[in-house]
C-alpha cells in the first residue's frame, strides 16, 4: 500500500492507494500554525482499520518551501562566487555576493585558483551559519568549488552548498541562484522533514518517507536535504501526476487544475507531462530547478468579479466563497451556476449575483456569459504565451529546425473543483474534446503517493585532458584509451543505479536524456573529443489508480 | 516590455564544409557554451528567437545560381538566410531594439552569380535580408558595415551599383590576403560611386587602429549618409588568435565597436579563433548591443597578444584622408563617370572559387536609363564547377524598371537565346525574386 499526503495552502489531502485503487481518502483543512497537526488528522482519518505493516512507502509534497521563499522566511546566506571575466554578475543573485577570486575557461582549464580575503569573507559572514559557493564553468571543473568549500569550513559554515553540485548543465547564475536557495532554506526544511518523520513514525508506520520534488520525482527525506531548493513547486507537480495516475493523455494535451484561487496549466506529450525548457524561476529569479511546463494563474472558483471599462475582470484576487453558498461578493462559480454549467448551492442567490452587476437593460444570462468568456478568454491568452514559449526551445542543428518542436494540443483535461464547470466552456471555444477524469479532487495526494523516484546526472569528457567529470557526483576520473558513448553511458548509468540503491528507491530504468559528441580540432588536426551525456532514473508513475467519488 | 536585443542562435551543429575544416560543426560550441554558462538567455534585456527557413524565392531576389540556386546550397544555408531575416522582422516590428543572427553557414563573398562555394560562402545573407528589408519593408537607405578581417567581396559585387547601400567594410589589406580585393578605388559604378568604401588595413592593426580608423571616418560618413537601417556583417577573425589572418583586435575592442556602431542589425560572418576567441567576442558583442556593460569580457589568454606596430596608425591616417576626399567629392566624381560612359558601364571580372577550384570569367554591364534605374545583362562562363563547363547570360530586372527598358532587357535575352553560345539564358525579376529560363 502506498500513502500520499499533500500539504496544500488551504487543505491537507491523503490518500492509501492499494493495488492501484484509492481505498482511503481524508481532505481536511491546513493548519497554517501547525502544519503538523493537519497532517496528523488527515493520516488518522486513512489509517483507521487499515494494516499499517502494509504500507510499503510514504510520500509527501508540501509547499512548505515555497512558502518560506515567497514569505521571505529564510535565513541569511553568505553566497561566494567566481565569476571570472565576463558579465558582470550585479542584481543577478538574491543576495550580495562575495566575489571570489579564481576562474575556470569553457574547456574546463583553471585559469586562476579559488582565493579569498579571509578579512573581508569575516566580515561578510557574520551572523551566517549556511554559505552557497558557485564558479563559472565549475560543471567543466570542480576544483576550485571544492577548494573555496574546504576554506569556508574552516570558518565555520555548518552547511556548504556547491552550486556545480546541483546541475551538471550550464549556467552559472541559475547554479548560483540554486545553490543560494538550497542554502536558505536548509534549516527550514530541515526541520520539517524532522516533524514530517517523527509524526509519521508517532502513528507506527515503519516505510521509507519520501519528498516529492518539482520534477514529479520522489527522493528520500535524508536525500532531499542534500538539495532542499528540489522541493519547491512540489504542489502542482503532484497534481500533474495525480492526472497521469488517473487519466494519462494518450494525444497532446492540456490539463487544468482549477481550484478556488488558482488554476495550474499542464502540458502533455505521448502520456507523460512535460517538462520546462528551463529551470524553475524562484522569488522571480532564474534556478536550476527542473519543473514541468507549467504556469498558475490567479483565476478560480472564487475569483472576485470585477466590472472594468473594458468588460469583466476576473481575478487574480479571491473573495469566495461564492454568493449561491453564501458569499459576500460575486464570484465566477456564481456565473457558472446562472448559467447552469455547475449545479450547487442556491441557484437564486447566483442570479442576484449577477443581477448586481448588470445594468437594467441586460439579462443574467447575459452578464453570466461574458464573466465566463472573460475567464476563458484569460486561460487562453496564458496558453499561447505557454505555446510560444515551448516552441522556444534551442535549434542546434538543420534537423531541429526542419522537423520543427511545435506543441499542438489535442484534448483538455479538467481536474480541482472549479473544472466541470468552466474547462467544458474553454473546450468549446478552442474547438477540442475534454474529459474530467473521475478522482479528480483529490489528484495531488494520489500523484504523491504514486509518483516514481528520479534522479538525473551528467556526465562530460574532454578525451585531450583524459578525465571525466560527474559534477553531481563530485567524481573525476582518468580515462582508458577508447572512450565511447557506450563507456559513458555504462558509467553514468551505474552511479545513478548505485544511488537508487543505495536511498533504497525502487528504479525504473535509466534513460538517456541528452548526448552531444563534438571532435576538438588543433591546427587541421583532430586532437580528441568532447563528450556530453545527461541521464536519469526515469520520473513517471508507478501505476495508475483508479478512483472514487467520495463525498467530504 | 520591448527588449534591447532580439538573438537569433542557430550554431548549425550539423553543417561543415569537411570535419577539420574551419567552417566545421563545432565553430559555434565554444560560444554556445559561454553564452549558457553567462546566462544570456535569460536576461529580460535580450529575446531569443528561432531562425525559419527562407524560400528559394527569398535567395532568387538577390542571387542567380548556375544551373539553379537550389541545386547548389544545403538545407543549412536556407536557416542561416531565414534566420537573418527572423532577425530583421524582430526589429521591424518594433519587439526589440536591435537584433543579431548568430547563425552558419555565412555569405559575405558570395556574388550575385553562383557557380559554387567560395570563401566557405554560397548565398550572401546579408544581400538577402537587405532584399528583404526592402520588399517587405519598404526601407530604402541601408548601410552595411563589415568587420570581418577578409573583404566582403561578395557583398560589394551585389551593391556595386546601388547609390542606396553605403558599404564599408574594414578588413587587412587584400596584397596579404584572400581574397585578395578591397582596395579605394573599388568605389562603385558610376552611378554608385562613393558608396562601396574599402579600408584596407595593415597587418598587425589592432583596437587601437580600427577605433581611429571609425571615429575618423566610419562614423562620419554613416552620419552624413543617414541610413534607415545599419547592418553589421559582424565577422570576428581581426580578433590576435585567428588562425587565417594577422590582426591584433580583442573582445573589448570588437564589443566597443558594437557598442559605437550601434547597428540596428548584426549578422555573424567569419571568425575562426573558436576557442580562444569567439566566446569572447560574441559575448561582448552582444552584451554591447543590449546596452548591457560589457567592461569584464576579457580573453582569459592574451599571450598571442602584440601591441600594434606605428605604421598601422600611419595607414589609417591615409585612409581617412583619402577616403574622406572621395566622399567629399562623391557626386561630382559620379556625374563625371556618367557622362563620360553614357548608355552603358561594364566591368570584366576574373573570380576563383576557392573552395572548388572553379575559375569564372563574367562582364557585367549597367545600362542607363533616364526614366528608371536601368537594368543589368550579365555573360558568365565557368570552369570546373561541379556540373563541368557552365555558361549562361543572364537579364536583370525589378519592379523599378520601366516599360521600355523591361522590353529592351527581354530583346536583348531572346537574342542571345538565339546564339546558341549559352547554356542558359535568364531572366531575374529581383523584385518577384524569380527566374525566368528563357
Amino acid at each position: 500500500m502506498l500513502l500520499g499526503v499533500d500539504v496544500g495552502g488551504t487543505f491537507t489531502d491523503a490518500v492509501l492507494v492499494n493495488n492501484g485503487i484509492i481505498i482511503k481518502q481524508a481532505k481536511v483543512k491546513t493548519t497554517q500554525e501547525e502544519v503538523l497537526q493537519g497532517i496528523l488528522q488527515a493520516l488518522d482519518i486513512v489509517l483507521s482499520g487499515n494494516e499499517l505493516d502494509a504500507i510499503s512507502r510514504v510520500v509527501v509534497s508540501s509547499t512548505i518551501v515555497t512558502n518560506a521563499l515567497t514569505e521571505g522566511k529564510t535565513e541569511p546566506v553568505f553566497l561566494a562566487v567566481m565569476a571570472g571575466p565576463g558579465m558582470s554578475t550585479k542584481g543577478r543573485f538574491p543576495t550580495e555576493p562575495y566575489l571570489a577570486e579564481g576562474y575556470v575557461d569553457h574547456r574546463g582549464q583553471i585559469i586562476k585558483k579559488a582565493s579569498v580575503n579571509e578579512k573581508i569573507v569575516e566580515a561578510m559572514a557574520a551572523g551566517k551559519a549556511v554559505a552557497a559557493v558557485s564558479g563559472k564553468f565549475a560543471v567543466r571543473n570542480q576544483k576550485n568549488e571544492q577548494d573555496l568549500r574546504v576554506k569556508l569550513k574552516e570558518t565555520g559554515f555548518k552547511k556548504i552548498f556547491m552550486g556545480s553540485e546541483i546541475s551538471g548543465e550550464l549556467n552559472f547564475v541559475r547554479r548560483t541562484n540554486s545553490a543560494y536557495f538550497s542554502a536558505a532554506v536548509y534549516n527550514k526544511f530541515k526541520e520539517f522533514i524532522g516533524q514530517v518523520e517523527d509524526s509519521v513514525r508517532s502513528r507506527g508506520i515503519t516505510a521509507q518517507v519520501q519528498i516529492l520534488k518539482a520534477d514529479g520525482g520522489t527522493i528520500p527525506l535524508a536525500a532531499a536535504l542534500e538539495q532542499p531548493v528540489e522541493a519547491v513547486f512540489t504542489g502542482p507537480a503532484a497534481s500533474v501526476l495525480g492526472i497521469e495516475a488517473l487519466d494519462a493523455p494518450s494525444v497532446n494535451a492540456i490539463s487544468l487544475d482549477v481550484g478556488g484561487t488558482t488554476t495550474d496549466i499542464a502540458f502533455w506529450s505521448c502520456g507523460s507531462p512535460l517538462l520546462a525548457n528551463r529551470g524553475a524561476k524562484i522569488a522571480g529569479y532564474p534556478t536550476a530547478v527542473r519543473a514541468f511546463h507549467m504556469r498558475s494563474i490567479g483565476l478560480g472558483g472564487d475569483s472576485r468579479i470585477r466590472k472594468t471599462d473594458k468588460g469583466f475582470e476576473v481575478g487574480p484576487a479571491r473573495v469566495g466563497p461564492a454568493m449561491a453558498i453564501g458569499g459576500k461578493e460575486p464570484t465566477l462559480s456564481d456565473a457558472l451556476i446562472a448559467l447552469g454549467c455547475v449545479s450547487f448551492g442556491d441557484a437564486g442567490k447566483a442570479r442576484e449575483a449577477m443581477r448586481s452587476l448588470a445594468e437594467p437593460d441586460d439579462t443574467v444570462e447575459e452578464i453570466a456569459e461574458q464573466i465566463v468568456l472573460a475567464a476563458v478568454t484569460k486561460i487562453e491568452d496564458t496558453i499561447a504565451e505557454m505555446i510560444k514559449e515551448w516552441n522556444l526551445q534551442p535549434v542546434y542543428t538543420v534537423n531541429d529546425v526542419i522537423k520543427g518542436t511545435e506543441f499542438i494540443p489535442e484534448k483538455l483535461i479538467g481536474v480541482g473543483g472549479g473544472a466541470p464547470g468552466l474547462i467544458p466552456v474553454l473546450a468549446m471555444k478552442m474547438g477540442l474534446p475534454v474529459e474530467i477524469p473521475v478522482g479528480a479532487m483529490v489528484a495531488n495526494a494520489v500523484g504523491a503517493a504514486v509518483s516514481r523516484p528520479t534522479l538525473t546526472a551528467t556526465l562530460r569528457v574532454d578525451t585531450t585532458e583524459g578525465y571525466y567529470i560527474i559534477p553531481e557526483a563530485g567524481i573525476r576520473e582518468k580515462i582508458q584509451r577508447g572512450f565511447s558513448r557506450t563507456t559513458a553511458e555504462e558509467i553514468l548509468s551505474d552511479w545513478l543505479l548505485e544511488q537508487a540503491d543505495k536511498w533504497q528507491m525502487e528504479a525504473r530504468n535509466v534513460e538517456v536524456m541528452a548526448y552531444e559528441e563534438f571532435p576538438t580540432i588543433h591546427n587541421y588536426y583532430t586532437t580528441g573529443k568532447i563528450i556530453y551525456l545527461k541521464m536519469q532514473l526515469k520520473p513517471g508513475i508507478l501505476h495508475t489508480v483508479t478512483g472514487r467519488e467520495v463525498a467530504f | 516590455m520591448k527588449s534591447n536585443l532580439g538573438i537569433v542562435f542557430f550554431p548549425a551543429f550539423d553543417w561543415m564544409i569537411s570535419p577539420t575544416h574551419p567552417e566545421r560543426q563545432e565553430r559555434l560550441l565554444y560560444t554556445r557554451d559561454q553564452l549558457l554558462e553567462e546566462g544570456i538567455f535569460d536576461l529580460e534585456q535580450i529575446r531569443e528567437y528561432k531562425p525559419r527557413l527562407a524560400e528559394i524565392s527569398d535567395l532568387q531576389r538577390v542571387h542567380i545560381g548556375i544551373p539553379s540556386i537550389s541545386r547548389l546550397i544545403t538545407p543549412a544555408h536556407l536557416v542561416s538566410a531565414g534566420g537573418c531575416m527572423t532577425a530583421a522582422d524582430a526589429v521591424m516590428s518594433g519587439e526589440v531594439k536591435r537584433a543579431f543572427a548568430l547563425v552558419r553557414p555565412p555569405g559575405h563573398h558570395a556574388m550575385r552569380v553562383v557557380h559554387g562555394i567560395r570563401g566557405f560562402c554560397v548565398i550572401n545573407i546579408e544581400a538577402i535580408m537587405v532584399a528583404y528589408l526592402r520588399q517587405k519593408y519598404g526601407v530604402r537607405k541601408i548601410a552595411i558595415v563589415d568587420t570581418d578581417v577578409h573583404h566582403g567581396d561578395g557583398t560589394q559585387d551585389i551593391f556595386y551599383h546601388d547609390p542606396d547601400t553605403l558599404y564599408i567594410s574594414f578588413h587587412q589589406d587584400g596584397r596579404t590576403l584572400y581574397p585578395g580585393t578591397g582596395f579605394p578605388n573599388e568605389a562603385g559604378s558610376p552611378a554608385a560611386l562613393g558608396t562601396n568604401i574599402n579600408l584596407p588595413l595593415l597587418p598587425g592593426t589592432g583596437d587601437e587602429g580600427v577605433h581611429r580608423l571609425f571615429d575618423g571616418i566610419i562614423r562620419p560618413i554613416l552620419d552624413d549618409f543617414e541610413p534607415e537601417i545599419i547592418i553589421n556583417s559582424a565577422g570576428q577573425d581581426n580578433h590576435f588568435s585567428d588562425p587565417l589572418a594577422s590582426m591584433s583586435v580583442t573582445a573589448q575592442g570588437y564589443a566597443r565597436l558594437a557598442d559605437k556602431l550601434k547597428a540596428d542589425i548584426a549578422v555573424l560572418e567569419g571568425g575562426y579563433s573558436v576557442e580562444a576567441a569567439l566566446p569572447y567576442v560574441n559575448t561582448g558583442i552582444i552584451l554591447a548591443m543590449a546596452e548591457m556593460d560589457y567592461s569584464n569580457v576579457i580573453e582569459p589568454d592574451q599571450t598571442g597578444l602584440r601591441k600594434q606596430d606605428e605604421k598601422c596608425n600611419a595607414r589609417v591616417d591615409e585612409l581617412i584622408r583619402q577616403i574622406g576626399d572621395l566622399w567629399t567629392n562623391r557626386q561630382k566624381l559620379s556625374s563625371d563617370a556618367l557622362a563620360k560612359c553614357g548608355e552603358s558601364w561594364s566591368r570584366r571580372k576574373n573570380i576563383y572559387y576557392d573552395e572548388e577550384g572553379i575559375s569564372e570569367e563574367q562582364v557585367e554591364t549597367a545600362h542607363y536609363c533616364k526614366q528608371c534605374n536601368g537594368y543589368l545583362t550579365i555573360q558568365t562562363a565557368a570552369e570546373n564547377t561541379r556540373f563541368g563547363s557552365q555558361s549562361a547570360f543572364i537579364v536583370i530586372v525589378d519592379q523599378c524598371t520601366c516599360q521600355a527598358c523591361r522590353q529592351k532587357a527581354y530583346d536583348e535575352a531572346l537574342k542571345e537565346k538565339k546564339t546558341v553560345k549559352w547554356q542558359h539564358v535568364f531572366v531575374q525579376d529581383k523584385s518577384q525574386g524569380n527566374i525566368e529560363n528563357i
